[in-house]
């Protein structure tokens, strides 16, 4: 090319050019690579359907054990009241409440149910029967509901048996129960906010966090450093690509949870586009600024592994709630990038909040985002004078 | 296979992973601080749950029923003058439940007639609320059979018996979600570690081209494969170690079972996850579809373990694709194990399933492998 001709364009205008040129290099490595680029469009479909599906926390079908020491009329019209109905299974018959025991270390049962031997006695000269409740409490989650399903069952049975006698239900106070903003309870419509954010944390950061490693790794990176190209024109231009399939990748997958899953978008959809694009961007960046400051493919992946996948599912409020951990905790939620994306997603697609609520997440989103990019680009300028 | 080329290489192996330092810390160091990290945050219970209450009777009655809700700290009572309000609490983000007594409800209570009290719960993030609405739902109920027999008890009816359930908490009576989480963290951070680190030093090696170089010496596929997987193992197998002792000082997650049911379970989990980093191995030409293939793999056996999520509530034809998941059944096994104090009989099952899938995979992957490098 004739020196003086590039010398006539201006600064701005090369540096677009040399963008564009590293954009275009890096897009034919995803191209080249279909596989990969399949891969990271189907997967997070797939994913997506699977666990949409898979992901509950609707007990249903407690499997219970029975204990009846009394063989009475009364105790057996309990169990099959106990079973009448699809909350409680019998997980078998016992003769000891050991044996309950044994059966809860199997992971047979969960509950168990023990009827005293003057169980029927009790009950026949009108005075309160104690029954015992044996719960599996390892699983704390499981036993508060199957617990809270338990007592519900017993305001039940004394109703229907003072029901028998008296002809009147004296146990009249119940609470009823209306979650707002998702009145069936339907477990999809807040598993797929967080479903979304979790998928598109490790997406993001397993895309980029190998473009820089690998070419350290094969040797190109010395090519191009011999190209006029400069350091903020290969982070930009090895971005851009990435962004394109992350914003693909938000889109099918926003796509199959609103029609797979019926899960409305009550807020602006160009609110949840902007939050999109703004977590992509950081999650790209944290991606970026690891292969950078790794230079090695296995070294970057167990890093990109560490700080994508684990901290998106367990410190960004999807499972866990934040203000339930210990307070410095509560403060390293704050660079988990997915954290802001799964309250403002919640927030704008379930409830319709306000954009001051949402604005916050937002901008940690574009600052971790600018961060990361900057400190790739201040490390990657290192790197090079340090090799020369 | 020889056995002085095998340990040539495994030889080789070790000191290729011990010089990488920054390999060596995400090997040993990374698992503890994310089981530190990860146990902590790991926290289900119910507690210091912001709730709005409403007060639309202010009786006595409707008062004591408050006082009580409030006593034990679970619930942060505020009190806001309406509905209207409380549900735009609910919609900022500030509450998560919100209790409303209805006007009338002290003397519908000392009448005996039907009463309900409403409950509002935050659906757009379910995990504290949904527990949190089942908790009052169980005082509001504990509170009415109350009132209910003190009222009974006053009136000329023929008397009648009634229930009375009486809960007994095993192995975890406080409720701690702790103790259950731990082991799940445990479980998923080995899976991550095993699996990726294989699936990327072979496909390394297959990149690089020093696949080539290992082909021309005299060595046997077996023996490169036995060379290549056992040093991970042994990393895998520190880790657990690490792990447990780890869960054991600061979560105090008990040890209630035999600590050899649970080393040879874990034997066979690394087993499982190892064959599973070959099988991904070979089905990739690069590191980044080593990587991303692991991922395919990670994700779905975590999320469909019961880790986080019951397996019994997942929809039934879910519930047979879990059996091929290895950390299912590994889970299953220590968390029985550490916790419920179960023997090596009683977790036969698991067990065996485990066996079963770690052989399949291991042989499927060799299978694999052998017909790649012959």
């Amino acid at each position: 090319m004739n020196p003086r001709k590039t010398r006539q364009r201006s600064r701005p205008r090369r540096f677009f050019i040399r963008v564009y040129a590293m954009a275009l290099k890096e897009w034919m490595h995803i191209v080249r690579d279909v596989r990969t680029l399949y891969f990271a469009l189907g997967m997070p479909v797939v994913m997506l359907i699977a666990f949409g599906y898979a992901v509950s926390f609707d007990i249903d079908n407690v499997p219970t054990a029975v204990v009846d020491q009394d063989h009475s009329a009364q105790s057996r019209a309990l169990v099959q009241h106990l079973f009448s109905g699809s909350t409680f299974r019998n997980a078998g018959s016992f003769e000891r409440s050991d044996e309950v025991e044994a059966a809860f270390r199997r992971g047979d049962a969960r509950l168990g149910l023990v009827i005293p031997k003057d169980y029927g006695r009790t009950l026949a000269r009108g005075e309160p029967a104690r029954v015992q409740l044996m719960v599996d409490a390892a699983d704390n989650m499981t036993a508060t509901s199957a617990l809270s399903f338990a007592v519900r069952f017993g305001l039940e049975r004394n109703n229907a048996m003072a029901w028998e006698v008296t002809g009147s239900r004296p146990w009249m106070l119940e609470a009823r129960v209306r979650a707002m903003f998702n009145p069936g309870m339907r477990s999809a419509l807040f598993l797929v906010p967080g479903l979304v954010s979790t998928i598109q944390a490790m997406m993001a950061v397993l895309l980029t966090a190998l473009t820089v490693a690998r070419e350290w790794e094969r040797g190109t990176m010395e090519q191009l450093f011999a190209t006029p190209v400069g350091r903020t024109e290969i982070v930009i231009g090895k971005l851009l690509p990435y962004f394109g399939v992350g914003m693909l990748q938000v889109l099918l997958i926003l796509a199959a949870g609103t029609w797979l899953f019926g899960v409305p978008i009550r807020g602006p959809v160009v609110l949840v586009f902007a939050v999109s694009s703004l977590f992509l961007l950081a999650t790209l960046g944290q991606g970026l600024l690891i292969s950078v400051a790794t230079k090695n493919q296995q070294v970057a992946t167990q890093v990109a592994a560490v700080s994508s996948m684990l901290p998106s599912t367990l410190l960004s409020g999807f499972v866990m709630p934040i203000d339930n951990m210990p307070v410095p905790l509560q403060y390293l939620t704050r660079i988990i990038p997915s954290r802001y994306f799964v309250h403002s997603l919640r927030a704008i697609m379930l409830r319709d909040a306000p954009v001051a609520e949402i604005l916050p997440d937002a901008a940690a989103l574009l600052v971790f985002a600018l961060v990361t990019v900057a400190i790739s680009t201040l490390l990657f300028r290192r790197t090079v004078a340090s090799v020369r | 296979m020889s056995l002085i080329t095998l340990v040539a290489l495994i030889r080789k192996e070790f000191l290729q992973a011990l010089r990488d330092k920054r390999m060596m810390a995400m090997i040993l160091a990374v698992p503890v601080i994310q089981l530190v990290l990860f146990g902590y945050a790991a926290n289900l219970e119910i507690q210091h749950v912001p709730t709005v209450v409403v007060d639309a009777d202010h009786s006595p009655e409707s008062r004591d029923f408050l006082s009580g809700l409030g006593a034990d700290g679970t619930y942060l009572l505020q009190t806001v003058a309406d509905v209207r309000s409380a549900e735009d609490r609910l919609r900022r983000g500030t509450a998560s439940l919100a209790v409303v007594i209805p006007r009338g409800f002290g003397k519908h209570l000392a009448a005996g007639e039907p009463e309900s009290v409403q409950v509002l719960l935050d659906g757009s993030d379910p995990s504290r609320a949904i527990g949190a609405s089942g908790a009052v739902e169980q005082y509001v109920i504990q509170y009415g059979t109350r009132v209910a027999l003190a009222r009974v008890a006053g009136l000329a009816v023929p008397a009648f018996g009634s229930v009375q359930l009486e809960p007994r908490l095993l192995y975890n009576p406080g409720l701690k979600s702790r103790r259950f989480m731990v082991p799940g963290t445990a479980a998923s951070i080995l899976l991550i570690i095993t699996t990726i680190i294989t699936a990327m030093g072979l496909a390394r090696e297959r990149e690089v081209g020093t696949m080539e170089q290992l082909l021309v010496t005299p060595m046997s596929p077996l023996t490169l494969m036995v060379g290549k997987v056992l040093p991970y193992a042994a990393f895998g197998f520190l880790d657990e170690g690490i792990i447990l002792v780890v869960g054991n000082l600061l979560f105090d997650v008990p040890l209630r079972g035999n600590v050899l049911v649970i080393l040879l379970s874990s034997l066979v989990y690394l087993v499982a996850t190892l064959g599973m980093g070959l099988l991904i191995s070979t089905v990739s030409k690069t590191q980044q579809q080593a990587l991303m293939g692991g991922f395919f793999v990670i994700l779905p056996a975590i999320l469909l373990s019961g880790f986080m999520t019951p397996i019994e509530a997942m929809p039934l034809w879910v519930q047979p694709i879990t059996w091929a998941n290895p950390m299912r059944h590994f889970l299953e096994i220590v968390r029985s194990v550490l916790l419920r104090g179960a023997s090596l009989q009683e977790v036969r099952r698991p067990l065996g399933m485990l066996v079963v899938l770690g052989v399949t995979v291991m042989v499927v992957a060799t299978l694999r492998f052998r017909k790649q490098l012959l």
